[in-house]
């Protein structure tokens, strides 16, 4: 009796947890059979992957409408374009101070913004983003480089070698998002990421027992925002260049709809709904602009026909 | 007379309406007391005050002799008070178990950190966190719906897994809102035995009811409200004999028999 999740459902998410390793390590080899346009695609994919599950821990888990997810992104970038052209840190060693900079901007927000309801929230985050944007373009304390940004970013080393082709660059986005996702699969098994589903399912019930739902949401805007600050730092090193257009409002509005339209909470919703807002796109770059409208009506169908989502969580996930 | 739980001057208004008004009224240690009155009359009310589901505009709430008036609900929550609603709110996305399961919260010391890295303690704290669960769920006798959709259960077995999440935080208070609702004859005597095991596990008991059999049936004392006032208090004889409750909650002479 000690099994908490009944044999069956428990029999498919291990399939489902094999199907996805599986597909992890064929992944590795995509740099064997695509060409590097093609490779950078796959390395931008992990990057927006990771960055739309970071901020499904806010808006899918955390049930908080958050508008403005372009602007953690942001933080970490521009945290390892600054200390890396500026002050000559290594890639590696930005990375800390990448995600704890955007945690703490993420938690210092969240704080007073909380207690809004969600419209209020989203209108307030859209807010955030453009004094962010606003701020990156006015060279902010003489650090950001105004509109153009900043350029000339190091290839990251990592055990002595430099990861300069676009292959590698590629394996060690591919890895940190592997070690993502497995750190959603275990939030959803852990007492934190339950805490966030009591919330959203009841919060009236769930505070009667105990929980504090400020706490909560400020910790799950805080680890959404550090993730984000992690992706961050893998854009700012894929592009080798920051520039406050990379984040943008639009930028979060992909976020969020990424979110939607994939599936809140759900791990293979999420990554689906990053293929099909981002990779996809990339197949009809001879429409040029109008590919953007045939994926307008593909999310508004989305919507329509499936307002869960393309791959929902299962109601009753362990 | 000092208890667990003390009410004193309490009152809330809502918007015109004095909803609660001067109402004091003690919770001994080990009792079950019973709050009834006519619908209206504040019940429920009282409930949302004691929990910090809502704030007093008046008065004073005492838990063990230390004021908790206003205080918000996950505060009154730790100190081991527990609830459950006239409208079952069961999680309901969430199986029995995962919903009884939620009501460990508090005793729960994994760090978010520690549960997204699964560190082998976190892991341990699982294995016992689903095994104290399934005991509570054998206690109440659920454990064989234990992976069913909690809110996919006939009524009177949802109150019962409403009550598990309660008790399986081991709470010096369980305040019960209409546990009987939609209960038929033999579940509501069921139900008796369950409130009578509670008491018996040291538990005290608040408890509002329009199921007469089961007030009379397992109340220490009674309390009874109209228009948010206590209008009488006392053991089930004292209160059947009362003429302003027979007056004021049961109206008519027929209805007193109904009541006995």
């Amino acid at each position: 009796m000690m099994a908490a999740a009944p044999p069956v459902r428990r029999t498919l998410r291990r399939r489902g947890e094999a199907i996805g390793a599986a597909l992890w390590l064929l992944g590795l080899a995509l740099p064997a059979v695509l060409d590097s346009t093609w490779v950078a695609v796959a390395a931008i994919f992990a990057i927006y992957a990771i960055t739309a599950l970071s901020e499904d821990v806010i808006l899918g888990r955390g049930g908080m409408f958050d508008m403005g997810h372009a602007v953690y992104v942001g933080i970490g970038a521009y945290v390892t374009a600054i200390l890396n052209i500026e002050f000559g840190w290594s890639i590696l060693a930005t990375l800390l101070p990448a995600i704890l900079l955007a945690a703490a901007t993420g938690a210092l927000l969240a704080g007073p913004l909380i207690r809004l309801q969600g419209d209020y929230l989203l209108v307030a985050t859209i807010g955030f983003n453009a004094i962010f944007v606003l701020a990156m373009q006015n060279d902010l304390a003489g650090l950001t480089g105004g509109s153009d940004g900043l350029t000339g970013i190091d290839v990251p080393v990592l055990f002595g070698v430099e990861l300069a082709s676009q292959s590698a660059m590629f394996w060690l986005d591919w890895v940190v998002l592997g070690i993502v996702v497995l750190l959603m699969r275990n939030l959803d098994r852990c007492e934190f990421g339950r805490t966030l589903r009591y919330l959203k399912q009841d919060e009236l019930a769930a505070t009667t027992l105990g929980v504090d739902a400020r706490a909560a949401k400020v910790l799950a805007f805080a680890i959404g925002a550090g993730l984000a600050g992690l992706a961050g730092t893998l854009f700012a090193v894929q592009l080798s260049t920051v520039s406050p257009s990379s984040f943008v409002f639009t930028e979060s509005v992909t976020l969020f709809a990424i979110v939607i339209v994939g599936g809140q909470g759900s791990v293979p919703g999420v990554l689906l709904g990053t293929a099909l807002m981002f990779v996809v796109p990339q197949f009809f770059r001879q429409f040029a602009e109008y590919r953007y409208f045939v994926f307008g009506f593909a999310m508004i169908a989305v919507m329509v026909l499936r307002p869960q989502g393309v791959w929902p969580r299962r109601a009753l996930g362990k | 007379m000092s208890g667990l739980l003390e009410l004193h001057d309490v009152g809330i208004r809502f918007g015109g309406l004095q909803a609660v008004d001067e109402l004091s009224f003690s919770v001994a240690e080990g009792q079950i007391v019973g709050l009834i009155g006519p619908n209206g009359a504040g019940k429920t009310t009282v409930f949302n005050l004691i929990t910090g589901v809502h704030r007093p505009s008046a008065g004073e709430i005492l838990w063990q002799g230390r004021p908790i008036t206003g205080a918000r609900p996950h505060r009154i929550a730790a100190l081991g008070i527990r609830r459950t609603f006239q409208t079952i709110r069961l999680f309901p996305e969430m199986s029995v178990f995962e919903n009884v399961r939620a009501g460990c919260h508090l005793s729960v010391r994994q760090r978010w950190w520690q549960g997204m890295l699964r560190l082998p303690a976190q892991r341990r704290e699982e294995a016992a966190l689903a095994e104290r669960t399934h005991a509570v769920l054998r206690q109440l006798r659920l454990d064989h719906l234990a992976d069913e959709p909690a809110t996919s259960l006939p009524y009177g077995l949802q109150r019962r897994v409403e009550l598990a999440r309660t008790l399986v935080g081991d709470p010096r208070l369980v305040i019960l809102d209409e546990p009987a609702a939609g209960l038929n004859e033999a579940e509501s005597a069921a139900l008796s035995e369950t409130i009578l095991a509670v008491r018996a596990s040291s538990i005290t008991v608040l408890l509002v009811e329009h199921d007469m059999s089961v007030v009379m049936k397992v109340s220490d004392h009674i309390l009874v409200l109209n228009f948010g006032r206590l209008i009488a208090e006392g053991d089930g004889a004292a209160i059947r004999d009362n003429p302003a409750v027979i007056e004021a909650y049961l109206g008519r002479d027929d209805a007193a028999e109904e009541a006995a």
